[in-house]
């Protein structure tokens, strides 16, 4: 899959000064399937706005959108819930867990959508962030940090040609993060996935592209 | 499914539901409570009146002081009667017809009382008589005029007359001998003929005499002018249709009461079934009310989570599954423990007949179901589409 940005820009941020951008200023830009992409910038210069525009999520921008050259804007919600089950995953910022589920339960309520990993699996991953322990866990009273690997796991529990990841590291010490990013990049390997991060910008990974909004 | 419902059925007050449910309950069972009792009070009266035997009504114009006066006609006239025809509750309408010229009879008997009178004379077609005779008919062959008298003429005889004077009752059977004489007078020809009760009519309160004779002899001596025909009778399949009586006094025409009882209990029966319903409508209309809103006021209070179900990949109809299952469960207890106690009562009704020699079925019928099976099937649907346009709603 490709996505495609022409002149696309969030409709509050048309009045603001976005010079220096690689993908505000551009005419046309392009997300390539299979490769990773490491978005920086600082607070308020719409990093999750780009995504939640990515995954269907705002609508309220001004030039195009185009999934395989198909016009997001047109997507009715049972597009959009396809595109989410099987081809676009997202680790939200917010996280998006249910407090009152446990984190196991939480993993499954994203992966019976697909059957996407056996349970087993689920339990590998954890255990590759150090959280294994704590699956069986309330999620709302887990730590941020916790969660945010939790949240990771879930976004692995399905088919996806892109992977968008919303400052999914905040929280996680450098070498959990380490360990993340690497379940995370064998993962879209894998599935032959596109990858975007977001970041505020002190990441020294290597990344296919990085770009500044 | 699980955590669909662990997450939606949370933090979720019930109450509301079961009042819901309670509600609707009650709405049902009146309504249907209702149906069932509205069913069996119709058999009653069915039952009653012989239900293959179809009703005769006589029909007249009430009569007032204009045509004692000679202003207004007392007859029906054709546009009348056809009016009558076509109802839906007649099966045959046919005017009465009678004699256009003077009649006269006496005896010459040593066994009865002699006696001279003016008469009078009706027809109406053979298959309206209710006597059945051999001797009902007529050719100019016959050597005397078959008549049936009304049951309460004999009556009146036999049980007033006769002992007031100190004459002889006399038994049914032994009619057919009183013989007597019926003068025919046409305007320049009289002849007399030999007459013979040959039965009594529960039915229709005339002096009969066969259609064939009478129309022969109207045409033989006829000369006074022919008039309106002052008496209809018709034949209804169904002498409880309320329409008949309705009909009757709208028009401001005039019948026996009695025959018509079971027409006019049926009306009373109607507007309290109406009623009946009435409440029942508003008393289901306000619980599917309830239920509507307490399915909303779930659905707002999980909005939030429900957002983010979408967000996860779910669409809005399968976030909406757990609250139509939940919908389809309630809505099956309403329809079991509805349908339960109308059993319930109708078992009892049935027992409390018993004691009334009412014949009242104990089982219920096949329309109730039907009844029910509908309501609940639009109960369903309207909720679930309420549902689904909510949940779709905070999706988009």
């Amino acid at each position: 899959m490709r996505y495609r940005l022409e002149n696309l820009i969030p409709l509050p941020m048309v009045e603001l000064n976005t010079s220096g951008s690689s993908i505000w200023e551009a005419d046309s830009f392009s997300f390539i399937q299979g490769e990773t992409y490491l978005v920086e910038a600082e607070s308020g210069k719409g990093k999750t706005s780009l995504l939640s525009m990515m995954y269907g999520l705002r609508k309220d921008y001004s030039g195009n959108l185009y999934l395989d050259g198909n016009n997001a804007r047109h997507f009715n919600a049972k597009e959009w819930s396809v595109t989410r089950k099987n081809r676009v995953s997202y680790i939200f910022q917010g996280l998006e867990l249910f407090d009152d589920l446990s984190a196991l339960e939480n993993i499954l309520l994203k992966n019976r959508i697909t059957n996407f990993k056996t349970e087993k699996q689920i339990v590998d991953m954890a255990e590759h962030l150090n959280v294994a322990g704590f699956l069986h866990k309330k999620s709302g009273i887990l730590s941020f940090g916790q969660r945010q690997r939790m949240a990771i796991v879930r976004a692995l529990c399905q088919p996806f040609e892109f992977l968008l990841a919303d400052e999914c590291f905040s929280h996680i010490d450098k070498k959990h993060e380490d360990a993340a990013l690497k379940l995370i990049i064998s993962e879209s390997n894998r599935q032959n996935a596109g990858f975007i991060l977001t970041s505020l910008g002190n990441n020294l990974h290597e990344f296919d592209h990085h770009l500044k909004l | 499914m699980k955590y669909l419902f662990k997450i939606l059925w949370q933090d979720q007050s019930r109450s509301h539901l079961l009042w819901a449910v309670l509600g609707t309950i009650a709405g049902f069972v009146l309504l249907l409570s209702g149906i069932h009792f509205y069913e069996n009070m119709k058999n009653v009266l069915s039952t009653n009146k012989d239900l293959l035997d179809p009703e005769y009504i006589i029909i007249n114009k009430r009569v007032n002081i204009s045509q004692t006066l000679g202003l207004g006609s007392a007859g029906f006239s054709e546009k009348e009667i056809r009016e009558i025809e076509e109802q839906p509750f007649s099966n045959k309408v046919d005017p009465f017809i009678s004699n256009e010229f003077p009649i006269s009879a006496f005896t010459q008997s040593k066994q009865f009382p002699n006696f001279y009178t003016e008469l009078f004379f009706e027809a109406v077609p053979d298959e309206y008589i209710d006597v059945k005779s051999d001797q009902w008919n007529w050719s100019e062959k016959k050597e005397f005029i078959p008549v049936i008298l009304p049951q309460d003429y004999l009556n009146l005889y036999n049980f007033g007359f006769s002992q007031s004077q100190g004459l002889p009752q006399i038994p049914k059977e032994m009619i057919g001998l009183l013989q007597f004489q019926v003068i025919l007078k046409g305007k320049d020809e009289k002849r007399t003929y030999p007459g013979k009760i040959i039965g009594f009519s529960n039915r229709i309160n005339s002096i009969l005499v066969p259609y064939d004779f009478l129309t022969w002899a109207n045409d033989k001596f006829g000369y006074m002018e022919q008039e309106d025909p002052s008496r209809i009778i018709l034949v209804s399949n169904d002498p409880t249709d309320p329409a008949i009586i309705k009909f009757i006094e709208d028009k401001g025409y005039d019948t026996i009461r009695e025959k018509l009882k079971s027409s006019r209990l049926n009306i009373i029966l109607k507007f309290v079934l109406s009623f009946l319903v009435a409440v029942a409508a508003i008393i289901i209309g306000l619980a599917f009310l309830i239920f509507l809103l307490s399915l909303q006021l779930m659905i707002s209070r999980s909005a939030e989570k429900i957002r983010r179900l979408n967000k996860l990949g779910y669409h809005h109809r399968e976030i909406s599954h757990p609250y139509i299952i939940v919908l389809f469960g309630l809505l099956m207890i309403v329809t079991l423990f509805s349908i339960g106690i109308t059993s319930l009562i109708a078992t009892k009704l049935s027992g409390a007949g018993m004691e009334w020699s009412l014949p009242i079925e104990e089982h219920l019928s096949a329309n109730i179901y039907l009844v029910s099976t509908g309501l609940v099937m639009i109960l369903f649907a309207l909720n679930t589409f309420a549902i689904s346009l909510s949940t779709r709603k905070l999706c988009s």
